[in-house]
C-alpha cells in the first residue's frame, strides 16, 4: 500500500496537467490548431428556475425547480451519511473509518464546542447544530460539481445565443454557443464544467442541479426553524419567564430612568429576533450566490486553470458557512437558556 | 418576494424537508456518535482510572519498601549500637579490672613499703632507746641501771606496762581494732595488746599501724571509739590545760 | 436615452452604491478579529470563549453588509 500512494500521486498529477492544458488548447487557440470556443457570460437568476411549466398539487406558483431537485441531493447526502455512520456504530467498531469517520471527528469538534457554550443544554441544542452544519454543508459542495448548474434543459424563446445540435459518442443532445464570433463547436461536459453556467437567449439552459443554498426558500426556511427553535428553548430553559426578555417592565416603577431604557432594550430584542431571521437567511444566500456568480464570471474571463483557484476559495466558503449558520444558531440558542439577570445588573 | 424567487409552498416543503431531516441526523447521526463519544470517553476514563490505581499500587508497594527499608536500617543500626555498647562494657570491664589490678599493686606496693618503713622504724628504735639512754645518763648520772631504762622506753614507745595496755579502759565494743603505736611494736608487746583489745573490746582482728607523729604511747581505735593514749594527745591536752 | 436604458442604469448604478456599506462590516470584522487573535494570543486557555463571542461580533458587523446586500438584491431583481 505504502508504495502506491505515490504512484497515484504521480498520476494525479499528470492527469491534472493534461486538463490544464486541454483547457487552454480548447478555450485559446493556444497552440495555433486550438478550437477557439469563446467563453460565454451567462445570464444571472436570482429565483430558482422551474423545470416544467405545471404547477404542482394545481398550486399556483409552485413549480418543480432547480433547487428542488438540489435540496433532494443534499437530503439524500445526509441520508447516505446517517446510514453510514448507523451502521458504522451498530458495528461495534470503536473508531469509524472512512466518511462516516470524517462525519464523526466533525461532530466531535462541533459538539465540544457545543459543550463550551451550551453547557447542560447540549442535548437538546446539539441535534440542531449538527442538522443544520451538515445540510448546509452538502448544500454548499454539491454545488461545486461538474454538471451542476450547467447541464440542464433547453429553454428557447429567451437569452442571446444561439442552439447548436451537437453528437458526442453517439449520444444526440444541444448546447449553446456565441455565434458572433465564428467557431467550430464542441461540447464535452468538461468545457462546460470550465466555462461556467451558459443559459440564454435564442435559447437557455435551465440546469437540473443547481445548490440549494443560493434559494431564499432555502435560507429562509433555515433561518425561521432556527430562531423559531431558539425561542422553544428558551422557553423551555425560563419558562414564562423567558418573555421577560422583550416585555421587560422589572424596573420600569422602581427605577423609571433605567426602567424604561430596559424595556426599551426588551423591545430592540423583539426586533433583532426578526432581523436575526433575515441575517441568518441572507448571509448564507449571499455567500453561496456571490460565489455561484463568481464562479460563472472567472469561467468566463479567463477558462481554464483560474476557476479552479476559485473553486477552491468556493469549498472554504461553503464549508465556513455551513459552520457559521449552525454555530450562531447554536449561539443563540445558548444564550436563550440563560436567565438575562446579568443583563440586568449591567444597568443597575 | 416572487421576484426574489420565495414562496409560501416551497418554503412549507424546504421547513417540512429541515425538519426530516433534523429527525434523521437526530436518530442516526447524532444519538449513535454521541452514545459512541460516551463510550470511547468512559473507556479512556476507565482506563485513566485503571492508570491511576495502578500507579497508587506502586506508590503504596514503594511505601512498603521504603518502610520495610526503615525498619531493616533500624534493626541494623540497632545491633550495631548494641555491639557498640557491649563492646564498650566489655571495654570498661577490661579496664575495671585493669584498675583494680592497678589499685591492687599500688596496695601491694604501699604495704610493702610501710613494711619497709616499719622494719626501718624497728631498727631506729634500738638506736634512738641508746641514744635517749646515753642522754639521761649524761644528765642523771647512773641512777638507773640499763634494764630499768629499756623497759622505761618500752613503757613510753608501746604503751604497755607490765603487761597491760594502760590507755584501755572504759568499755569498748567493736569487731575490728586499730592499734597505732610511734614505733613499731616487738612481736611480745603486739600480742599482749593483741591480747588485751581483744579480751576488753571484744574485738575479733587487730590491726597495726605505725606513726611517728604520735611521738609515744599507744592510739586505740575500737568499731567508731577511738582512746588516744598518745604522746602527742597527751602533750595537746597538756596545752590545752596550760593555757 | 430612452426610459428602459435609464431605469437599468440607475438600477446598476444603485446596486453598486448600496454596496458601498459593506465598506463598514469589512472594516468591523477585521478589528474584532485582530482584537479576538490578540486576546488569545495573551490568554490562549480562553480560546474557545473569544472564538464563539467573535463569531458572534462578526455575524453582527456581517448583519449590515448583509443589509446593503438585500438592497442591492431588492434594487437589482425586484424594483
Amino acid at each position: 500500500m505504502s508504495e502506491q500512494k505515490p504512484k497515484t500521486r504521480t498520476w494525479a498529477r499528470w492527469v491534472v496537467l493534461a486538463a490544464i492544458l486541454l483547457g487552454a488548447f480548447l478555450f485559446t487557440g493556444f497552440f495555433g490548431i486550438g478550437l477557439n470556443i469563446k467563453p460565454i457570460m451567462p445570464e444571472v437568476f436570482l429565483p430558482g428556475e422551474a423545470l416544467s411549466n405545471t404547477p404542482i398539487f394545481g398550486i399556483e406558483g409552485f413549480f418543480i425547480t432547480n433547487t428542488f431537485w438540489g435540496m433532494v441531493g443534499a437530503d439524500l447526502v445526509v441520508f447516505l451519511l446517517a446510514f453510514g455512520v448507523y451502521r458504522g456504530v451498530k458495528s461495534g467498531k470503536m473508531v469509524l473509518t472512512g466518511i462516516s469517520g470524517a462525519v464523526e471527528a466533525l461532530l466531535e469538534a462541533l459538539q465540544n464546542m457545543t459543550e463550551g457554550t451550551a453547557g447542560k443544554w447540549t442535548k437538546i441544542i446539539f441535534p440542531w447544530f449538527a442538522t443544520i452544519t451538515l445540510l448546509v454543508l452538502a448544500a454548499n459542495w454539491l454545488g461545486l460539481l461538474p454538471g451542476v448548474e450547467t447541464i440542464g434543459l433547453l429553454h428557447e424563446g429567451h437569452g442571446e445565443y444561439a442552439v447548436r445540435e451537437m453528437n458526442f459518442l453517439g449520444m444526440e443532445f444541444s448546447t449553446i454557443w456565441d455565434d458572433s464570433a465564428e467557431m467550430a463547436a464542441d461540447a464535452h461536459g468538461e468545457e462546460a464544467v470550465h466555462a461556467g453556467e451558459e443559459e440564454y437567449h435564442g435559447a437557455a439552459i435551465v440546469p437540473f442541479f443547481r445548490p440549494v443554498s443560493t434559494d431564499l426558500n432555502f435560507t429562509f426556511a433555515l433561518a425561521l426553524v432556527a430562531v423559531v427553535m431558539v425561542q422553544v428553548i428558551g422557553f423551555r430553559a425560563l419558562g414564562w419567564g423567558y418573555l421577560t426578555k422583550f416585555w421587560n417592565t422589572k424596573h420600569f416603577f422602581d427605577k423609571p430612568i433605567f426602567g424604561f431604557i430596559d424595556f426599551g432594550v426588551g423591545l430592540l430584542e423583539l426586533v433583532s429576533e426578526i432581523s436575526k431571521i433575515l441575517s441568518f437567511a441572507f448571509r448564507l444566500f449571499g455567500n453561496l450566490f456571490a460565489g455561484a456568480v463568481l464562479i460563472f464570471v472567472m469561467g468566463s474571463l479567463v477558462p481554464f486553470f483560474v476557476p479552479a483557484m476559485f473553486y477552491m476559495l468556493e469549498l472554504f466558503v461553503g464549508m465556513i458557512q455551513a459552520i457559521v449558520f449552525g454555530m450562531l444558531t447554536m449561539t443563540f440558542m445558548a444564550q436563550a437558556t440563560q436567565s438575562h439577570g446579568d443583563h440586568d445588573e449591567a444597568h443597575a | 418576494m416572487e421576484a426574489l424567487g420565495i414562496n409560501l409552498p416551497f418554503l412549507l416543503v424546504q421547513i417540512v424537508n429541515l425538519l426530516i431531516v433534523y429527525t434523521v441526523v437526530a436518530k442516526w447521526i447524532v444519538g449513535p456518535v454521541g452514545s459512541m463519544l460516551d463510550k470511547r470517553r468512559e473507556t479512556i476514563a476507565q482506563g485513566m482510572e485503571d492508570a491511576r490505581v495502578a500507579s497508587e499500587a506502586r506508590a503504596n508497594a514503594e511505601e512498603e519498601a521504603a518502610k520495610i527499608k526503615a525498619e531493616a536500617q533500624a534493626e541494623a543500626s540497632k545491633i550495631v549500637s548494641e555491639a557498640t555498647e557491649r563492646a564498650q562494657s566489655a571495654g570498661k570491664d577490661v579496664k575495671t579490672a585493669a584498675e583494680a589490678e592497678a589499685a591492687k599493686a599500688k596496695e601491694k606496693a604501699l604495704a610493702d613499703v610501710e613494711a619497709e618503713r616499719n622494719q626501718m622504724l624497728g631498727d631506729l628504735r634500738g638506736q634512738v632507746a641508746a641514744l635517749a639512754i646515753a642522754g639521761a645518763q649524761k644528765l642523771v648520772g647512773e641512777a638507773l641501771d640499763e634494764k630499768r631504762q629499756h623497759a622505761l622506753l618500752s613503757d613510753f614507745f608501746a604503751g604497755v606496762k607490765a603487761g597491760k595496755v594502760v590507755v584501755l579502759d572504759g568499755d569498748f565494743k567493736g569487731d575490728a581494732a586499730e592499734v597505732t603505736s610511734a614505733l613499731p611494736l616487738t612481736d611480745a608487746e603486739q600480742n599482749t595488746v593483741k591480747k588485751d583489745v581483744l579480751a576488753k573490746a571484744g574485738a575479733q582482728a587487730v590491726t597495726f599501724r605505725v606513726d611517728p607523729s604520735i611521738l609515744g604511747g599507744l592510739v586505740i581505735k575500737v568499731g567508731d571509739k577511738v582512746v588516744d593514749g598518745s604522746v602527742a594527745g597527751k602533750l595537746e591536752g597538756l596545752r590545752q590545760n596550760m593555757r | 436615452m430612452d426610459l428602459a436604458a435609464a431605469t437599468i442604469l440607475g438600477k446598476l448604478i444603485g446596486a453598486g452604491l448600496a454596496m458601498i456599506g459593506a465598506i463598514g462590516a469589512g472594516a468591523g470584522i477585521g478589528i474584532v478579529t485582530s482584537g479576538a487573535v490578540q486576546a488569545m494570543g495573551r490568554n490562549p486557555d480562553a480560546a474557545g470563549n473569544i472564538q464563539t463571542n467573535m463569531i458572534l461580533g462578526i455575524a453582527f458587523a456581517e448583519a449590515v453588509a448583509i443589509y446593503c446586500l438585500v438592497v442591492a438584491l431588492l434594487i437589482l431583481f425586484v424594483f
